[in-house]
């Protein structure tokens, strides 16, 4: 052997050594969330050491849906997230169209708005669009207050935006000159080029609004209107619970996620790597 | 078919002028060919023409009828676009159809618009594919498979076949020429290239920095230039731009002398009044009007720098700077570098030029 | 490109409507509520009321204090953490890459509800696997609720799992830009491997890491969730209560808008502060 492959041998080993620790430290406290999901509660709670799952899941998803109604709230959130990444999907990248491909007036300034206020916390937003919703629209515990104030995300409009300005002008000019009309062209041939960015936009917006827990908080604190992570919420922290019913609903929360995640890995990814979601 | 009427056309992008009033009429039926120098206007003043970009000031007619306010799909034109603008999830024969499908023309017709335009073409085995699996050529026909189909009174091209490799671009050159003349309908065609202008046009429109330079069959254009901007750009190798001086003047004529061959004196024949004598003036020769020695009216002696052999003719690059001459010789395959050389000039073809680049007849 | 400003407005309009009530106008409003006494009706204009409280609340710099900390020693122990994942993951040498990707990557889809249940249990005194582990290897437990320093740490520990793999995402998609030939000239003029880190890698993702950084300044200042649920409303005694749980306890549980408002654009102030900083930092050099 060459010390030249030795070396490469060497730090490959180092790499591993160092690497495979910190990803089972990583992927521990997913693994004890399935674990726990499986264990009754005496269990859970007991001296001995368990890093296996058992079998109880059943039993655990019963008690979570006596303490709580979480199939209901696991509807409500599916509904809610579906409808709102659709809704969101289509008006930014409506809006990331107009602002790519048309010479408007006024066209700066809503860019200027746009960039002037992303980095801005959203909690600068909440008390006034609780208010807002709440007390002037009279809309708290509807689907309404889940799906539509958080429409006003602005990365998925510049995310669009981006996609839509790096394809070649002449595709539309050439539609253009066939007399096509500008929603058709939007329709048939921008938004169907726009596949892989609609699908990672896709993702983003739906993993946000699936794991959104603030907003559906505050509006929609009403049992029989909450969503799965506000029912699940809850429940951390009172005495008389099962917690074993709590892990069971984190699974139920978690589990599909991950599954996405894995299996459309490369749009997730392209999401976030371009800074689409928070 | 229809004539295209350009009349005083301006276009400005903010304050900066890109085109500073063109006029131009190209009639029925007849291939033109803009041609310039990358940001001379050209595509700009066709994408006014399909009605991309609007029109600053002036007036656009086709067929006579003014379409400064005719939406683009409305003014009876089809346009070949330099990236051929394929849409890359359509098969080829989505991509013919497409702009009929989306009008609401009748299935038939579509139909067989499309059978049409791909027998013409030759591109029938080609209908399932995807863009993607086309080769460039393949693709450029599709493009202009795209244009026949709306059977259009205009053809206009932008810059069609600059994404082509050498061989292709011949290739299609004469496919387009074929087109033409099959179709018989008016064609735009704008290029930075000027053996595609020469070769394909019935006129050229030679722009420089918004203006029309000159308007005019090839050869016109080739023996004839306006200015020493059309002839430096029409012909390949360019022609050679030598400094002279008055020295004499008569009635008709006026002698110049090279600033940069002591003693070469050229006596050429004028229409207008000569310059001063003492004026400064530029003496244009093309690369293919340098003589044996002594078989015209001046010999220049000159040393090759480099000489390059095509075969059937060589071309000596004889000086430097502003001296610096391209001569084409038909019988120099011997010369080498740093020879020594004498060719002559002959008055009747040689141009003269003012300082400021206008022709002196 | 033609002026066409019926259609592009046709298009962004609906858009343009939601932004304008849910972003643009609650800013707005935000900023007015802010100077209004609203305890009263109806509210009335009070420039100093909330603000002049909030410079002498102990809360607010108890709250200012602990979100100050968290930020200081949570982010940049989570960026270089995200930079070495992000550069690891990235080496050619690496096998079951697809595998590390995932252990890493996959917190990212976990919803806060979720992890801070399976934190909290974790961590839990007596029954927590963490503190089972500690006393296998024979290390005292650590009361991780009851004691200001652990839960401060817990918090901490939570974020960083949460967001850690996030960050190298963005952090792999910078290095991936980088094109490999810059590499392999250093290669052949002998520079190492670690040199070529810190003198090549480290200025050309600056960029992105200040980016990363910026996000999750913005993010982490906004803490609001895992000090909710896993250490119980900010314990213990305000011990990890952060500027997000006095805004929610202020706004919603007091529903004391314009002191809540106020809070709101503290944290808007020094979100501004931090992307001016950004622009700065990632200026083009003249």
């Amino acid at each position: 052997m060459t010390s030249r492959s030795q070396s490469r041998l060497g730090r490959a080993i180092a790499l591993h050594l160092f690497l495979t620790p910190l990803a089972v430290i990583w992927l521990f406290p997913l693994w004890m969330m399935v674990v726990f999901s499986t264990m009754p509660d005496n269990g859970i709670f007991s001296p001995g050491i368990e890093l296996l799952p058992h079998d109880n899941f059943v039993d655990n998803f019963n008690n979570l849906q006596r303490d709580t109604n979480f199939v209901g709230a696991i509807g409500i959130s599916v509904s809610v997230a579906v409808t709102y990444t659709f809704l969101s999907v289509l008006l930014t990248s409506m809006a990331g169209w107009a602002l790519a491909r048309y010479q408007f007036v006024g066209k700066g300034a809503v860019v200027a708005i746009i960039l002037g206020t992303i980095t801005l916390p959203y909690s600068v937003v909440l008390i006034p669009q609780f208010i807002m919703v709440a007390r002037d629209f009279q809309l708290a515990n509807t689907w309404i207050a889940l799906i539509v104030p958080p429409l006003f995300n602005s990365l998925g409009v510049l995310f669009m935006r981006q996609a839509f300005s790096m394809m070649p002008a002449d595709l539309f000019d050439a539609a253009r000159v066939e007399g096509v009309k500008e929603w058709r062209i939007f329709l048939f041939v921008a938004l169907p080029l726009a596949r892989p960015m609609l699908a990672a936009l896709a993702i983003i917006l739906f993993l946000a609004s699936w794991n959104n827990y603030l907003w559906p908080l505050l509006i929609n604190s009403q049992p029989g209107s909450m969503t799965a992570p506000v029912a699940l919420g809850t429940l951390i922290g009172l005495t008389k619970v099962s917690w074993g019913g709590i892990m069971a609903g984190a699974v139920m929360l978690t589990v599909p996620m991950l599954v996405v995640f894995v299996l459309l890995q490369r749009h997730f990814i392209a999401g976030i790597a371009a800074g689409a979601v928070k | 078919m229809a004539a295209v009427t350009l009349t005083n056309v301006v276009k400005r992008f903010g304050g900066f002028g890109v085109v500073h009033g063109a006029n131009i009429d190209i009639a029925e039926g007849e291939f033109v060919v803009f041609v310039g120098p990358s940001g001379c206007g050209k595509s700009t003043l066709l994408r006014m023409i399909a009605g991309l970009e609007d029109i600053s000031a002036g007036e656009i007619a086709i067929g006579g009828k003014v379409v400064n306010d005719v939406e683009a799909a409305e003014r009876g034109i089809a346009m070949v676009f330099q990236s051929y603008a394929l849409y890359p999830h359509m098969t080829v024969e989505q991509n013919l159809s497409f702009g009929l499908r989306m009008n609401g023309n009748p299935k038939p017709d579509t139909e067989r618009r499309v059978r049409r335009a791909a027998e013409i073409l030759r591109i029938d085995e080609l209908m399932h594919r995807r863009p993607k699996q086309l080769s460039g050529g393949q693709r450029q026909r599709v493009a202009i498979g795209r244009a026949i189909v709306r059977e259009p009174q205009v053809f206009l091209f932008d810059e069609p076949l600059s994404n082509l490799d050498a061989e292709l671009r011949v290739q299609m050159r004469v496919e387009i020429s074929r087109l033409h003349k099959e179709l018989g309908v008016t064609m735009i065609y704008v290029t930075h290239d000027q053996t595609e202008a020469m070769t394909l046009a019935d006129r050229i429109v030679v722009l420089k920095a918004g203006n029309v330079e000159q308007i005019g069959a090839p050869l016109d254009l080739y023996d004839d230039p306006a200015n020493r901007f059309v002839a430096g750009f029409i012909g390949s190798p360019k022609m050679n731009f030598m400094p002279a001086r008055v020295v004499e003047t008569g009635p008709g004529a006026a002698t110049v002398e090279l600033v940069n061959h002591a003693g070469a004196r050229l006596s050429k024949p004028l229409q207008s009044t000569p310059p001063a004598v003492g004026a400064e003036v530029v003496l244009g020769v093309r690369p293919e009007h340098f003589f044996d020695a002594g078989k015209g009216d001046c010999d220049i002696a000159v040393k090759a720098d480099v000489a390059e052999h095509l075969g059937s003719v060589s071309y000596v690059y004889a000086g430097a700077g502003d001296d610096e001459l391209i001569i084409e010789r038909e019988a120099s395959r011997q010369r080498a570098s740093g020879d020594h050389l004498t060719v002559a000039i002959k008055a009747d073809k040689a141009l003269l030029f003012d300082t400021k680049g206008a022709r002196i007849r | 490109m033609r002026h066409q400003n019926a259609t592009a407005y046709r298009f962004l309009t609906p858009y343009l409507l939601i932004f304008s009530i849910f972003w643009v106008w609650p800013i707005i409003s935000s900023f007015l509520i802010s100077f209004q006494a609203t305890r009263t009706v109806p509210w009335r204009f009070a420039p100093t009321f909330n603000w002049g409280r909030l410079i002498g609340d102990p809360a607010f710099y108890n709250a200012l204090k602990n979100t100050l900390l968290i930020l200081v020693i949570q982010v940049p122990v989570m960026i270089s953490l995200a930079i070495v994942m992000a550069v690891l993951l990235n080496s050619p040498l690496l096998k079951v890459r697809g595998l590390y990707r995932f252990a890493f990557f996959a917190p990212v889809v976990v919803g806060e509800v979720a992890y801070s249940a399976v934190f909290r249990l974790m961590f839990n005194l007596n029954f927590g696997i963490i503190n089972k582990l500690l006393n296998s290897v024979g290390l005292p437990s650590v009361d991780w609720f009851s004691n200001v320093t652990p839960a401060m740490a817990l918090i901490m520990i939570a974020v960083t799992w949460r967001w850690a793999g996030y960050n190298a995402i963005i952090l792999l998609a910078g290095l991936q830009s980088i094109p490999d030939d810059v590499y392999e000239a250093a290669t052949l003029d002998r520079v190492s491997k670690v040199k070529q880190f810190f003198y090549i890698t480290l200025p050309l993702l600056k960029p992105i890491i200040v980016f990363c950084a910026v996000l999750s300044i913005i993010g982490t200042m906004q803490l609001f969730t895992e000090p909710f649920l896993i250490t119980e409303r900010g314990g213990p005694g305000g011990g990890t209560e952060t500027l997000g749980l006095l805004l929610y306890r202020q706004g919603f549980r007091s529903l004391n808008f314009g002191y809540a408002s106020a809070v709101a654009y503290t944290m808007a102030g020094l979100a501004i502060a931090i992307t001016l900083v950004q622009l700065w930092l990632t200026r083009d050099p003249k």
